[in-house]
């Protein structure tokens, strides 16, 4: 192909990935979809604690994590990928507090500082160890993931059954897990985000929270960067959450919304990047900005569109008294 | 029901950044009183009650309530914080809010029954926010959010709140209503502290006053502790000396 | 923080041994490969060399310039997401005619930026998100754009080769004479920029109302500055790439941070760390070739920080420890003087020698510990020791020094009860601890707060000038009124 945007052709982007090529497209539809509505879901609750930047530092310093892992291992197994990445995600976050407690440097820059160094360190073992002992990680599978090679990955079998690729089966079980640890704790989750002395006045740990939250952040991040990369994660993470906001004031809502952003920019993303030709992990965050956006504009409680109006209604009124 | 104090503070000390700001604090507070915590700007006030109920780390002395530390006490302890302390823009109803002052019985796992969204409820008749128990917070008056805290202290239904200048910025209604629903409390065998500002209305307010200033100044009966050289020992200037020393601990620790 | 200390060490003890082994057998397999490149980038006969050091001397010193408001601004995370939003910017640079003309991906990657900077802007003022949330958005949805932007122009026959994914990890090799050009000329302006409004940024960045307040542009001096921001981090990209640029913004502020409490040395000291960093990594990703040149800068702005974090004179790690031992040694001394000042006392100051048995009874402790504190006292000419070494006499700073720290603890007890009104009782252990840190105006404002009174709570008399005149000598004590305020 020679040109930039290809002609859009309604068949190819449309109609053959599901008569053709329902099998791999199916999976690599689904798997979007479990990635950024597990995300997603964490991501509510960084917003809501205002910690949306130490998701972006998790998500980066989970990198040397992995490659010792896959050193020390010489495989791609899920347990060692995920005890590698909950100790870099560890690390991370103490690096950031014996940065901030123990000198004059502020939280931000203590976060700035950490991640891009572990992240530095995690790329210059990948290109140290590239392609060496059977570890197939590469730059740009940390850039922007392969979630297109998910269909090729070995098949997990239930009883002579297919449930489906390794990586969409593990994004599954993270999935369920992180909607039943929502559901269990979900009061403590409220309180310690909405008020943390009073739930510590109530007898919750505000501190083990956190750190629970932390922790479990490291877990989901991981499952998801092998499909997405390490920085497109931090897009799943916060943007269906923040479309959620400007279209509900209501938790349970916003948790449900998110599940409605993941589909939609799951599905819209994998045809954008059949039609552009371009990364499937990068255009399915394209598609989930512009939920945001017409969110952004249209939202009918505070879309731009709505305020315009009102401040159109009001000015007259304002004037005349 | 024993017969130990609702609050017992012993030779308290508390730093902030290594820096001092309560100093030796002696208090026995007895049952059934309004106690009015008042003094100047930076005296300690909100850090009294704070490490009080063990949300600050103290550098020594001890708090028991109802004759037991602290942790073993949590359900008996009610409190409303200071109204910015938290997000109003947070995506909660009023009525999530109350509930979450059912939390503390629930334990963990188990979600609010219909006996805790009762008692929400009536906790919000009492402070006439019923009709609103659906709205998201952010819509709500600075009074009508200061009413939420209140329902929620309720819907506590402890023996000890701890509020946290609960009249900061609410209509006048709203203080009369909040006034009538401490005297309600005390009446029940409540104990109530309240971290206050004004001090003209402190006097008719409160039973007992806590004159705060980095120490306890005075702490008594408000017709006894209410007199002019008191409060000019707590508001005038002349400890200037311990916020120097304060400083030099800081500077040297 | 010790068993996190502990982790982190545990860590690198995994990871690093795993690089330095590898780097061993590199060694063996192409050993003479490694010194020849080393020869080739110190003989600077090569000219990509020459640029490629050139060029990251040059990022270096405005990425440490500029980084130095973003850290005192806390403005750290801005730098991060404008960094990650300038990537579409630069694939429709590239896209412009199809080559790496720096003019035009220069363009591209600073029109991006600022578009980042403002949408960053628009969404906190009319949306309900924080400022956090705003900023991640920005990162990443450009970031994806500029994904999906460059796995397109990949795909493209001439794109393939056009080296515009060294753009992400960065390649200090790929510079070009243009680009040393180009980062000159910005370079140039942006310190120009900075010395012309020095005071400006000064002001803004310290206390932005007061600016405002005195009639400063506080929102031109801001967005001046953010458009500065674009230009260091768009001419960090080429070799330090999109996805670390932010470090070489932060980290090597963060260590001129810790190492001196002036702005204009902090931005000095922040452009040569910048410096440093930036020719080191471009050292190092030329012994080998296909490693990144970004990280490896960044991994040197790392250890500038950690060498200051840890050895800073004021603010390191090292000092402090180091200030809170001699404190303690310093207290653990006075400690000791006091407790032979009460000796003395007891004997109403009859005798100036205090034998250590006497001394070891006082502070209720084994003689040898006594020994050992009087052998402390005599280094530092507080005390001499009799000959046998039992017993020990205080030297006259000994004697004033004790008198001191006595008077300390007298005074601050007197003034808790009398001033404070805290029970008699509850003042000793207080003053045990403050009796260290008082200063001498603190001690001269406490006197005439207590109108020069002579005796503590305890009824025990307070020392005051005439008995360190005196010094330990059997006499009758002084009477009336001591003060050292009063005589000064």
């Amino acid at each position: 192909m020679n040109v930039l945007v290809p002609d859009f052709d309604f068949h190819r982007v449309f109609i053959a990935p599901w008569t053709e090529n329902l099998a791999s497209f199916g999976w690599i539809t689904l798997m979007g979809f479990l990635v950024t509505a597990t995300c997603g879901w964490v991501g509510n609750f960084l917003i809501l604690r205002r910690m949306a930047l130490v998701g972006d530092a998790i998500s980066h310093s989970v990198l040397p994590g992995l490659a010792v892992a896959f050193l020390l291992s010489q495989s791609r197994g899920t347990l060692p990928m995920f005890l590698g990445a909950l100790v870099a995600g560890i690390v991370a976050t103490v690096l950031i507090e014996l940065i901030h407690k123990k000198s004059r440097v502020k939280q931000d820059a203590a976060i700035g500082i950490a991640f891009t160094s572990l992240f530095a360190l995690g790329v210059i073992l990948i290109n140290l160890y590239a392609g060496k002992g059977g570890v197939d990680l590469d730059q740009e599978c940390v850039l922007y993931g392969e979630i297109a090679f998910v269909p090729l990955e070995p098949m997990v079998m239930v009883g002579g059954q297919i449930l489906g690729p390794i990586p969409v089966v593990r994004m599954g079980f993270v999935a369920l897990a992180t909607a039943l640890l929502i559901a269990l704790f979900y009061k403590e989750l409220l309180v310690s985000s909405f008020d943390p002395a009073l739930a510590v006045s109530l007898g919750i740990s505000a501190t083990f929270v956190h750190y629970a939250l932390m922790g479990w952040l490291s877990v989901v991040v991981v499952s998801a960067f092998e499909s997405v990369g390490a920085i497109l994660v931090i897009a799943m993470l916060i943007l269906p959450g923040a479309t959620a906001t400007l279209l509900s004031h209501r938790l349970p809502v916003m948790l449900g919304l998110t599940l409605l952003h993941a589909a939609l920019s799951a599905v819209l993303g994998i045809h954008l990047a059949l039609w552009l030709d371009c990364s499937p992990a990068g255009a399915m965050v394209v598609a989930g900005t512009l939920i945001f956006v017409a969110a952004w504009i249209f939202s009918p409680s505070e879309g731009l569109l709505r305020r315009w109006f009102r401040a159109r209604l009001e000015a007259p009124a304002v004037g005349s008294s | 029901m024993t017969d130990a104090p609702p609050l017992e503070i012993h030779d308290l000390t508390v730093a902030y950044h290594k820096k001092p700001v309560l100093w030796g604090i002696d208090l026995v507070v007895p049952r059934g009183k309004l106690v009015g915590i008042v003094g100047p700007n930076g005296a300690g006030k909100s850090t009294l009650i704070k490490a009080a109920m063990g949300l600050m780390p103290i550098s020594s002395g001890w708090v028991k309530v109802f004759g037991e530390p602290v942790k073993k006490n949590l359900t008996r302890i009610g409190y409303v914080p200071q109204r910015e302390s938290v997000d109003w823009d947070f995506p909660v109803s009023v009525m999530d809010v109350v509930l979450m002052g059912r939390y503390g019985h629930l334990g963990l796992l188990r979600r609010p029954s219909k006996q805790d969204r009762d008692i929400a409820r009536e906790s919000l008749d009492k402070v006439k926010m019923l009709p609103y128990a659906n709205r998201q917070i952010s819509n709500l008056s600075g009074g009508q959010q200061q009413r939420v805290f209140l329902a929620r202290a309720l819907a506590q239904e402890s023996d000890l709140y701890f509020m946290d200048e609960p009249f900061a910025g609410v209509d006048a209604a709203t203080e009369a209503a909040i006034v009538e629903l401490l005297h309600e409390l005390k009446a029940r065998g409540k104990t109530l502290m309240i971290v206050h500002h004004d001090l003209p209305t402190a006097r008719s307010y409160f039973d007992m006053l806590l004159l705060l200033n980095m120490r306890v100044v005075a702490f008594g009966p408000t017709n006894e502790v209410f007199t002019h050289d008191l409060l000019q020992s707590t508001y005038g200037g002349r400890l200037t000396i311990l916020s120097e020393v304060a400083e030099a601990v800081r500077e040297k620790g | 923080m010790k068993r996190g200390l502990q982790l982190a060490l545990l860590f690198f003890g995994i990871a690093l041994p795993a690089l330095t082994g590898h780097a061993a057998r590199i060694g063996d397999l192409s050993e003479t490969n490694i010194a020849e490149q080393a020869l080739r980038f110190f003989t600077f006969q090569d000219p990509a060399v020459r640029y490629a050091l050139l060029g990251s001397i040059l990022l270096g010193i405005t990425c440490g310039l500029l980084g130095g408001f973003i850290v005192v601004r806390k403005m750290a995370l801005v730098g991060d997401a404008l960094s990650h939003a300038v990537l579409p910017g630069v694939a429709l640079g590239f896209l412009w005619n199809m080559s790496k003309d720096p003019l035009a991906i220069f363009i591209g990657a600073v029109l991006a930026g600022l578009l980042g900077a403002a949408a960053v802007h628009l969404i906190k003022h009319t949306t309900r998100l924080k400022e956090d949330t705003a900023l991640g958005l920005v990162l990443a949805s450009f970031f994806a754009v500029g994904i999906c932007l460059v796995t397109m122009i990949q795909r493209l026959p001439t794109g393939n080769k056009s080296g515009i994914d060294k753009f992400l990890f960065g390649q200090a090799a790929a510079i070009g004479a243009g680009d040393v050009q180009l980062m000159a000329v910005v370079t140039g302006l942006a310190v120009l920029v900075i010395l012309l409004f020095y005071k400006e940024f000064l002001l803004t960045s310290f206390d932005a109302g007061f600016a405002r307040a005195a009639g400063f542009p506080v929102q031109a001096i801001h967005y001046t500055l953010m458009l500065l921001l674009a230009f260091a981090i768009v001419i960090a990209l080429q070799a330090v790439g999109v996805v670390l640029v932010s470090a070489m913004l932060i980290t090597p502020a963060a260590a001129a941070y810790l190492l001196t409490d002036r702005m204009h040395r902090l931005l000095a000291l922040a452009a040569i760390f910048g410096l440093f960093a930036g020719a080191l990594g471009a050292f190092l990703s030329f012994l080998r070739p296909n490693l990144p040149t970004g990280p490896l800068m960044v991994l040197a702005a790392t250890t500038i920080f950690v060498l200051a974090f840890l050895f800073g004179p004021r603010h390191g790690v090292l000092a402090r420890w180091w200030r809170q031992r001699s404190s303690a040694a310093r207290i653990q001394r006075e400690n000791t003087l006091k407790a032979v000042y009460h000796v003395l006392e007891a004997r109403e100051f009859k005798g100036e020698g205090v034998s250590l048995r006497e001394l070891a009874e006082r502070r209720r402790e084994t003689v040898k510990d006594a020994r050992q504190q009087a052998g402390e006292l005599r280094r530092h000419d507080f005390a001499s020791l009799q000959e046998d070494g039992n017993a020990i006499y205080l030297t006259p700073e000994g004697w004033q020094r004790a008198c001191a720290i006595v008077r300390n603890h007298r005074l601050w007890e007197l003034y808790l009860t009398n001033a404070a009104h805290i029970a008699a009782d509850h003042v000793h252990e207080d003053a045990e601890k403050i009796e260290h840190v008082l200063g001498e105006e603190v001690v001269r404002l406490i006197e005439k707060r207590l109108n020069y009174a002579t005796r503590d709570p305890h009824g025990r008399s307070i020392p005051g000038l005439a008995d360190l005149r005196r010094g330990a000598s059997p006499e009758s004590p002084a009477s009336g009124p001591t003060g050292y305020g009063r005589s000064a």
